[in-house]
């Protein structure tokens, strides 16, 4: 006989449900269950735990059936995801399948998707870069979208608070632009990228090539020992988990120590189909869950709910969960709900070789990935017929190569003996996008998945500023190169989708104004007060860093200020 | 060692090839297990000496040490389009045709293919098998799963 009390409505309440368990979920939960939350963690995909549920990490080349390429049907399944760069036989099992979880594409647009517990912050490109007024006053100084209704001031101890604890390697570079924060030592920069600095800062002042900051533990301090992480090795092998926590993921860092703290509670298979609204109440009062695998449905309950499920399908969650009050989407008055999406223009990028500084060469793996271009076009005032800007990866690498033309002993002697070439060199924009509203999502009216939920329909596209952007960046980016004394440039116009960037950011924005955004500055939805977003759906622009830091430190100022709330009795 | 247990070895080792069943009974199909392609006894000989003539044993092992035959009638099987499967068939048939007898034949024949699909894939496979190899990635090009460090201006000595 069935036990009662395990259906009972108390059973499935708790203090705060987290929707997603990727990297903003992941932080939501922990800054909940240390301040004594009872917490629900919904994930729609399968548990992985750190370690255990990383079944390639330790593997040689050699020892992968196709030698970390994936099969032809494989490929041809999964157009979508098969453009993704960390898409092979090493991570294949992180990633979404095309088939798996369809959507609409209005415009072309590639939806990178991690569903699993951890999402895609074991797969992400652990980037860090903070952002600065310059960003946050972006769109009041450019007139478009709408003020940010919070500054750098409002977020800067938070960026402190998330660093600390998930271990970013970085140097104190003293840009305004691009604020310092609690770095572990940075990477430093090889002696070709150190070399293009000089040569880039010298002839340009107000461009500036620094070491990326990346969420790798450079030097453990204790707090990262306590999470039972260590010193990054150099495999930058990242995208399979790391088994040392080298680098920061929810399932490494956030997770674990939620769980210490005996107030979680994870349900992976626990695909959210919409937030439950009390109009007697105006308030949410909990969220509607399908099982993955027997597609029974389950309401659970909270007094607090933090949408983490990923810009993308946050917006979908959101828009699915209808009322009589909300008939477009949970929290809809202002009708933006699901537009002003943007997202990160990738879309060139410029290579060339060195012919200098030869008697150099590197060892090792640099998990920093080399250096970082912060925006400087526009920066301090409009100089382009474009708005914003763009900042750009640098880095150099010199590899042993082996003339592969012939056959038999002489081929296999050149294989053997490879030599150093010339140094390469490359660089890739991260350009800003102007949200608006034609760039959108919405529920499609006819179609479902296999749980129930709407087919999402996708239509972003590129605009003229785009394009201006991008050829500013291959023009400046080869002027740069020309001046480094660079030979044989190659300009790289690949045109690639949006959301391929994987930086999709808005739909849900914050505001100072209920009538023209969802969110106010605390991430708290301005007609809904005990539901808090602080994934990639809050963004009101997407400046030029990437985003996850950002979200991490949305997330425990938001939790901060809901528990305090919570305490004074207002939530 | 007998192609019984270098089979054997591999699968152990690699882990990706799965002895096919025919293996247990004898009969004139290929040792492994293929779903896309039909390959022989035969073929699967005739491909272990083309790779041979491409990488051959010197005072280190050579390509059918490594089992890269194998390795070439695993990825022809999983990673190519039915067209490019269809072409490589066609190629080593005419292969065959040409009855090369010595290593010098196929070496002097494999050169007068070039732009070959056949010849493409049977090379590009064989030297991806040969540089993923264990053996060269163990004692030759030293592959390091966790280097532990990274040092960007190491003076090269010339």
């Amino acid at each position: 006989m069935a036990n009662l009390n395990i259906d009972s409505e108390k059973d499935r309440t708790y203090d705060a449900i987290v929707i997603g368990s990727g990297i903003s979920g992941g932080w939501s939960a922990k800054e909940l269950c240390e301040r004594g939350l009872k917490t629900l963690v919904l994930e729609r995909g399968r548990d992985v735990k750190h370690i255990k549920d990383y079944p390639t990490t330790n593997m040689y080349p050699w020892e992968f059936e196709h030698r970390n390429e994936l099969p032809y049907q494989v490929k041809q399944e999964n157009p979508i995801v098969s453009k993704c760069y960390a898409f092979h036989e090493d991570a294949a099992h992180f990633f979404v399948k095309d088939k798996e979880h369809p959507y609409i594409q209005d415009k072309p647009f590639d939806w990178i998707r991690g569903y699993q517990v951890g999402g895609k912050s074991l797969l992400w490109a652990r980037q860090t870069q903070r952002w600065s007024d310059f960003d946050f006053e972006g769109p009041a100084r450019d007139g478009f979208a709408v003020d940010w209704p919070i500054r750098y001031a409002d977020l800067k101890s938070w960026y402190d608070h998330v660093e600390r604890f998930a271990g970013i390697a970085g140097d104190r570079d003293g840009l305004p632009e691009l604020p310092d924060g609690e770095f572990l030592p940075g990477y430093p920069l090889n002696v070709v990228e150190k070399y293009f600095k000089q040569s880039i800062e010298g002839k340009y002042p107000g461009r500036k090539v620094i070491s990326a900051r990346c969420a790798h533990i450079s030097q453990p301090q204790p707090i990262h020992i306590q999470q039972g992480r260590t010193q990054c090795q150099n495999r930058t092998l990242c995208q399979r988990g790391c088994p040392f926590g080298g680098y920061f993921s929810s399932n490494s860092s956030t997770l674990p120590w939620a769980a210490k703290t005996g107030k979680m509670t994870l349900r992976p298979d626990s695909v959210v189909h919409s937030i439950l609204y009390d109009e007697g109440k105006g308030r949410a009062i909990g969220v509607k869950v399908i099982d993955r695998n027997t597609k029974e449905e389950i309401e659970f309950y909270a007094r607090i709910i933090f949408v983490n499920a990923a810009a993308i399908n946050t917006n979908l969650i959101l828009l699915n969960s209808t009322s009589n009050r909300f008939p477009n989407g949970l929290g809809n008055d202002s009708e933006t709900l699901g537009k002003y999406v943007a997202f990160h223009n990738y879309n060139a990028r410029v290579y060339a070789e060195y012919e200098g500084l030869l008697d150099f060469k590197t060892e090792g793996r640099n998990p920093a990935g080399g250096g970082y271009i912060p925006r400087f076009r526009n920066l301090h005032e409009q100089e382009t017929d474009y708005l914003r800007g763009y900042a750009a990866g640098f880095g150099a690498w010199r590899s042993e190569s082996a003339d592969q033309s012939g056959l038999g002993k002489d081929l296999k002697t050149s294989l053997l003996n490879p030599k150093l070439g010339n140094w390469g060199v490359g660089s890739h924009m991260m350009g800003e996008t102007i949200p608006k509203a034609e760039s959108y999502v919405a529920l499609d009216k006819d179609k479902k998945d296999d749980w129930g939920v709407p087919l999402l329909k996708i239509s972003i596209d590129y605009d003229e500023n785009d394009h201006k952007m991008k050829k500013d960046y291959l023009d400046t980016m080869e002027e740069m190169f020309k001046v480094a004394g660079f030979s044989n440039i190659r300009r790289d116009e690949a045109w690639q989708a949006p959301g391929l960037d994987i930086h999709e950011m808005g739909g849900v924005r914050m505001g100072h104004d209920a009538k023209t955004s969802v969110l106010n500055k605390w991430n708290q939805m301005h007609a809904v007060p005990n539901v808090f977003v602080t994934d990639g759906a809050c963004m009101t622009s997407t400046s030029t860093q990437n985003p996850s830091l950002t979200y991490m430190a949305f997330s425990a100022r938001s939790v901060d200020y809901a528990v305090s709330e919570m305490k004074k009795g207002n939530l | 060692m007998n192609r019984r247990t270098a089979i054997k070895q591999l699968f152990i080792v690699a882990g990706g090839l799965m002895i096919a069943s025919s293996c247990n009974g004898g009969g004139d199909s290929a040792s492994i297990e293929l779903r896309h392609v039909k390959l022989s006894a035969d073929d699967e000989a005739l491909i272990g000496d083309l790779v041979e003539a491409i990488i051959p044993k010197t005072d280190s092992p050579g390509a059918k040490d490594l089992n890269l035959h194998l390795f070439v009638m695993k990825m022809l099987d999983d990673c190519h389009s039915p067209e490019d499967q269809e072409a490589f068939i066609n190629g080593l048939e005419q292969a065959r045709k040409a009855d090369l007898k010595t290593e010098v034949e196929r070496l002097a024949y494999l050169q007068t293919l070039k732009e070959d699909v056949f010849f493409s894939i049977l090379k590009k496979r064989t030297l991806q098998g040969y540089l993923n190899s264990e053996y060269v990635m163990k004692n030759k090009l030293v592959y390091e799963l966790v280097p532990g460090r990274y040092d960007g201006a190491v003076k090269v000595i010339v």
